[in-house]
C-alpha cells in the first residue's frame, strides 16, 4: 500500500489546512503518469511527504487557488509556496531536499538530461492517444506507429551511449522522468510497440528491478479497474481499488 | 566577440574547425529572438565567445551534426561538447561559468521563474503569427488573445510588487522573455502594452540594463529582415550587412 492510497477530494469538500512543518505536501492522482513523476522524486530521495488525491472530474473549488486551472501535480510546502509542472516540481525536490542528487552535478551532464527530455515530449500525447482510440473502439496504426518513430530516436540515445540508464550507467532523474509512460504501455494495450527496440525493453527491465520504481509500480488490474471507470465517465474512478 | 555581424553560413560552406581554448561558440542568426537568449546571457556574464551566423532559409548541412534539429542557438565548446534548445543554453551558461549568478540560488525562487517562463510561452507562436499576418487579415483576436498573454505577466509583476520578474534586480527570466519584448519596440508597437503598466514600466528598465543595450535590434535592419524572411528569401538573414 503506497502512501498515496487516499480517497480523492471533490467539490463541496473542505480545503485542506496548512501543511505541517517537516512535511511537503503533494495534490496528486494515483493514476496520473505526471504526478508519477513527482512521487518518484519523493520516493527516491526518501522526502517526508503528504499525499492529497484530487478528483480531477469534480475538482474542490478550493484547488483552483493552489493551480490556476486546477492542473495535478501541485507541490505545497509549510511556507505556503506552491510549485506546479511536473518537471519544474522534480528538480525543485532536488534542490531542495539533501541527500542523493538525480540531476548530475556536471552542467554539460544537467544540460544532456534536459534534452533527453524535449526529445520525449511526444510521447506522453502519443500514449494517451493509442488508449483513448483503442478504448473507444477506433483503429490507432498511425498513432502506433509515430510513437515506434518515438521510441527508435529513444533506442537510439541509448545505442549511442552504449549505457543502460539514459543518464549513464546508474539510474537518475531523467529515466524517472520517463518512466510514468513506460510503466503504462502494458496496461494501456500498446507493450508491442517496444518490439523492434532491444535497448529500450532492457532498461524497462532495468527500471523494474530499481527500488524506488517497484515500491510505486501500480497494481495492473487496479489499473485496468480504474480505466474502465474512467472511459464509463465514473466519478469514482479516481477512487477505484481503494480499500476504505 | 567576433562574427555577431558577419555572413550566414549556408548550404555548400565548409563547416568550422574546432573551437579554440577559451571561448565558447554559439551558432546563432542575428534576428533569432531565442538566440538572443544565449547572446544576453553571454554578454551578462562577460564569458568569452564567438559566433557563427546560420543562414536560417538555407542551412548547412553540417549544422544538423550539431542540433539535429537544425535550428540555432546551438552552443560548442572547445571540447566538442554541444548543447540546445535555448533555455537549456542559458541555463548550462549559468552554471559552468563563474561570475554574477543569472539564476537565483533559492529553490523556490528558481522554481518561480521557470513557473513565469511556462506563462510566457505562448507569446513567441502568438508574436509570430501576429507579424505575418499584419497588414494582410484582420488581426483582433489575435491582438486580444496577445492582451490576454501580457496581462497574465501584468499580474506576476504586480503581485510581487517589483520592477523585474524576478525581483528587485534583474535575473535570468527577465533576459529569456525579453527579446519579443524587443521585437515590439523595434517595430514601435509600444501600444500593446499600454494596458499593462507595470510590464511597460519593466520595459523601461530593461533598455537601460548594458547587456540588453549592447545588443539592442537595429529597427531598420529588422523589419527589412522581417519583410524579406516571411517572404522565405534566402538573403533575409543577411539583411542590412
Amino acid at each position: 500500500v503506497t502512501d498515496d492510497a487516499t480517497r480523492t477530494l471533490g467539490k463541496g469538500s473542505a480545503p485542506p489546512g496548512p501543511v505541517p512543518e517537516g512535511l511537503i505536501r503533494l495534490y496528486s492522482m494515483r493514476f496520473c503518469p505526471y504526478a508519477h513523476r513527482t512521487r518518484l522524486v519523493l520516493q527516491a530521495k526518501g522526502i517526508r511527504h503528504e499525499v492529497i488525491n484530487i478528483n480531477l472530474r469534480n475538482k474542490p473549488e478550493w484547488y483552483f487557488t493552489k493551480h490556476p486551472f486546477g492542473k495535478i501535480p501541485v507541490l505545497e510546502n509549510s511556507k505556503c509556496q506552491l510549485i506546479y509542472e511536473s518537471v519544474i516540481a522534480c528538480e525543485y525536490l532536488d534542490d531542495a531536499y539533501p541527500g542523493r542528487k538525480l540531476y548530475p552535478c556536471d552542467s554539460y551532464e544537467r544540460a544532456r538530461q534536459k534534452m533527453l527530455l524535449d526529445l520525449f515530449y511526444k510521447v506522453p500525447h502519443l500514449t494517451k492517444e493509442c488508449l483513448i482510440a483503442l478504448r473507444c473502439g477506433r483503429e490507432c496504426a498511425d498513432l502506433k506507429l509515430a510513437l515506434r518513430q518515438e521510441f527508435c530516436n529513444l533506442e537510439e540515445i541509448l545505442g549511442y551511449q552504449n549505457t543502460v540508464f539514459f543518464g549513464g550507467d546508474c539510474i537518475s532523474m531523467i529515466d524517472y522522468l520517463f518512466w510514468p509512460w513506460f510503466e503504462r504501455l502494458d496496461v494501456y494495450g500498446i507493450a508491442d510497440c517496444v518490439n523492434h527496440t532491444p535497448a529500450l525493453r532492457l532498461w524497462i527491465a532495468a527500471m523494474k528491478q530499481d527500488p524506488t520504481v517497484c515500491a510505486l509500480l501500480i497494481d495492473k488490474n487496479i489499473f485496468l479497474g480504474f480505466l474502465n471507470l474512467y472511459f464509463q465517465n465514473n466519478p469514482d474512478a479516481f477512487d477505484y481499488g481503494l480499500s476504505c | 566577440m567576433s562574427g555577431g555581424s558577419a555572413r550566414s553560413l549556408g548550404k555548400g560552406s565548409a563547416p568550422p574547425g574546432q573551437v579554440p581554448e577559451g571561448l565558447i561558440r554559439v551558432y546563432s542568426m542575428r534576428f533569432c529572438p531565442f538566440a538572443k537568449r544565449t547572446l544576453l546571457v553571454l554578454k551578462a556574464k562577460g564569458i568569452g565567445h564567438e559566433v557563427i551566423n546560420i543562414n536560417l532559409k538555407n542551412k548547412p548541412e553540417w549544422f544538423f551534426k550539431k542540433n539535429p534539429f537544425g535550428l540555432v542557438p546551438v552552443l560548442e565548446n572547445s571540447q566538442g561538447q554541444v548543447i540546445y534548445e535555448s533555455a537549456i543554453t542559458c541555463e548550462y551558461l549559468d552554471e559552468a561559468y563563474p561570475g554574477k549568478k543569472l539564476l537565483p540560488d533559492d529553490p523556490y525562487e528558481k522554481a518561480c521563474q521557470k513557473m513565469v517562463f511556462e506563462l510566457f510561452s505562448k507569446v513567441p507562436p502568438l508574436l509570430l503569427s501576429f507579424l505575418r499576418r499584419q497588414n494582410k487579415e484582420d488581426c483582433s483576436g489575435l491582438k486580444e488573445e496577445l492582451h490576454k498573454e501580457f496581462s497574465k505577466l501584468e499580474e506576476v509583476l504586480t503581485n510581487k510588487k517589483t520592477t523585474f520578474f524576478g525581483g528587485s534586480s534583474l535575473s535570468m527570466i527577465d533576459y529569456l522573455i525579453w527579446p519579443w519584448f524587443e521585437w515590439l519596440v523595434a517595430l514601435e508597437l509600444n501600444e500593446y502594452v499600454n494596458h499593462t503598466p507595470n510590464l511597460k514600466l519593466w520595459m523601461e528598465a530593461m533598455m537601460k540594463d548594458p547587456a540588453v543595450s549592447s545588443l539592442f535590434i537595429d529597427p531598420k535592419a529588422f523589419r527589412g529582415f522581417l519583410d524579406l524572411y516571411l517572404q522565405n528569401n534566402l538573403e533575409a538573414c543577411d539583411y542590412g550587412l
